[in-house]
């Protein structure tokens, strides 16, 4: 069953059988508190109110603080690839803020019980266990020159059930890049967790060739890149994980 | 096709490796030739691929890294290349990447084998050397679309894209 909701100023689908009223209540209040707490289109957000000198970051939630200190990490990880700072220097935490609510969604689905799952958020997708025909959950991968095509398919095998695509093609307020316009087109992560995914693929954009090369032998990933002139890269794990072809 | 990919894999993990092994050999790379103390002549030649031998024995880049170590005990005597024949371990060095330690194997003046021995990142954990991306014919990944996806994954969409998305009629044909 899907369950389709907006938040975030994106769209989240949800794909599980049996989530009771409540759980799917909490899920979307996950999403909705990460909203009021993170939005740069609210005014009255903590983060807007962080950015416009009203509220000291030591006054803020936790949350605050970890979604902070995360983005922090992963900047330095990055060496700056990543990072929640703007070029008109406001701090923007849309760049881990997505992957903590997918997260923490996560968490309350197999708390609740649930364990055959995927969470779709503005293009990103965390799977759970296996899909209705028993199967790995397999999932397209958007064709950057049109939108309406796939690239590809692959499968998505425990533990490595995190996707994140970035693309420089798109509005992706947060990938900054001092280098200017970025190498690659799309960079798609595969990843165990979200959040490292999520970071990558946007690190990857900004950093070119080198942040790939990095981030390949650094994390367990996989990674699929489109380059300007729509030129592929893949990583082994990535080839091995294409999806079977249906037989004509 | 499948073999294209193949070789460029290899191809792209060996460029690794070469870097990796310029890394060794220009700062730390000691001979283990037993030849008495003639083991920094070679070097002292300034002949082309002499880094394998020119870190005179011991004086270890001073990056505090673990001291070479002799491997064979027998070598060859220097061919035309003036390179001896035998293996030859470099110190392991730190790197922005972590550290690093090759051996290389010399055989008829010639290197013929160069081997990561140790490539951890800054938290000590071994990476995966083959874990590179290599240039993939569009070709090759086109016949996994006919498989029956259940969701689709691309760059970040705002709630007005997700309503022209192959997400939004995947979640129409399934609700």
């Amino acid at each position: 069953m899907r369950h389709v909701f907006e938040t975030m100023g994106t769209v989240v689908s949800l794909d599980a059988a049996g989530p009771s009223p409540a759980l799917l209540a909490d899920i979307e209040g996950i999403f909705a508190d990460a909203d009021a707490r993170f939005s740069l289109h609210r005014v009255d957000s903590e983060l807007s109110r962080i950015n416009a000198g009203t509220l000291s970051m030591l006054d803020a939630g936790p949350e605050v603080g970890e979604a902070y200190a995360l983005a922090a990490e992963w900047r330095s990880r990055t060496e700056g690839c990543f990072t929640p700072t703007r070029p008109d220097g406001l701090t923007d935490l849309n760049g881990v803020v997505k992957a903590i609510a997918m997260r923490d969604a996560g968490a309350a689905l197999v708390k609740g019980g649930i364990q055959d799952w995927t969470l779709v958020v503005g293009g990103d997708l965390l799977a759970s266990g296996r899909a209705p025909d028993a199967g790995p959950w397999i999932t397209g991968i958007i064709d950057p020159a049109d939108r309406s095509a796939l690239l590809c398919a692959i499968e998505l095998r425990e533990p490595r059930t995190a996707i994140a695509t970035s693309g420089s093609a798109e509005r992706g307020d947060h990938i900054w890049s001092a280098a200017g316009r970025s190498e690659f087109l799309q960079a798609t992560v595969v990843a165990d967790d979200i959040v490292t995914a999520d970071v990558l693929a946007t690190a990857i954009i900004a950093g070119g060739d080198r942040m790939l090369r990095t981030a390949c032998g650094r994390w367990p990933i996989d990674v699929l890149t489109v380059d300007r002139a729509g030129r592929l890269s893949a990583t082994p794990g990535f080839r091995e994980a294409l999806a079977v072809p249906v037989a004509p | 096709m499948r073999k294209r990919a193949v070789a460029g894999s290899i191809l792209a993990s060996m460029g690794i490796l070469a870097v990796g092994w310029q890394i060794g050999a220009a700062t730390a790379v000691t001979p283990s030739t037993t030849s008495g103390g003639a083991s920094g002549t070679a070097g002292a030649s300034g002949t082309a691929g002499a880094s394998a031998t020119t870190a005179a024995s011991g004086s270890s880049s001073g990056s505090g890294s673990a001291p070479a170590a002799p491997s064979a005990p027998a070598a060859a005597p220097a061919s035309s290349s003036g390179l001896k024949d035998g293996s030859y371990t470099g110190a392991s060095e730190q790197t922005f990447f972590g550290n690093v330690q090759v051996r290389l194997t010399i055989s008829g003046g010639r290197i013929t084998d160069v081997k990561a021995l140790r490539l951890t990142d800054q938290g000590g954990r071994s990476v995966q050397i083959s874990n590179y991306a290599a240039p993939i014919l569009r070709q090759e990944v086109l016949a996994s679309q006919s498989a029956q996806v259940s969701n689709v994954n691309g760059a970040t969409y705002t709630t007005e894209g997700y309503l022209q998305s192959v997400q939004s009629a995947l979640d129409q044909a399934k609700a």
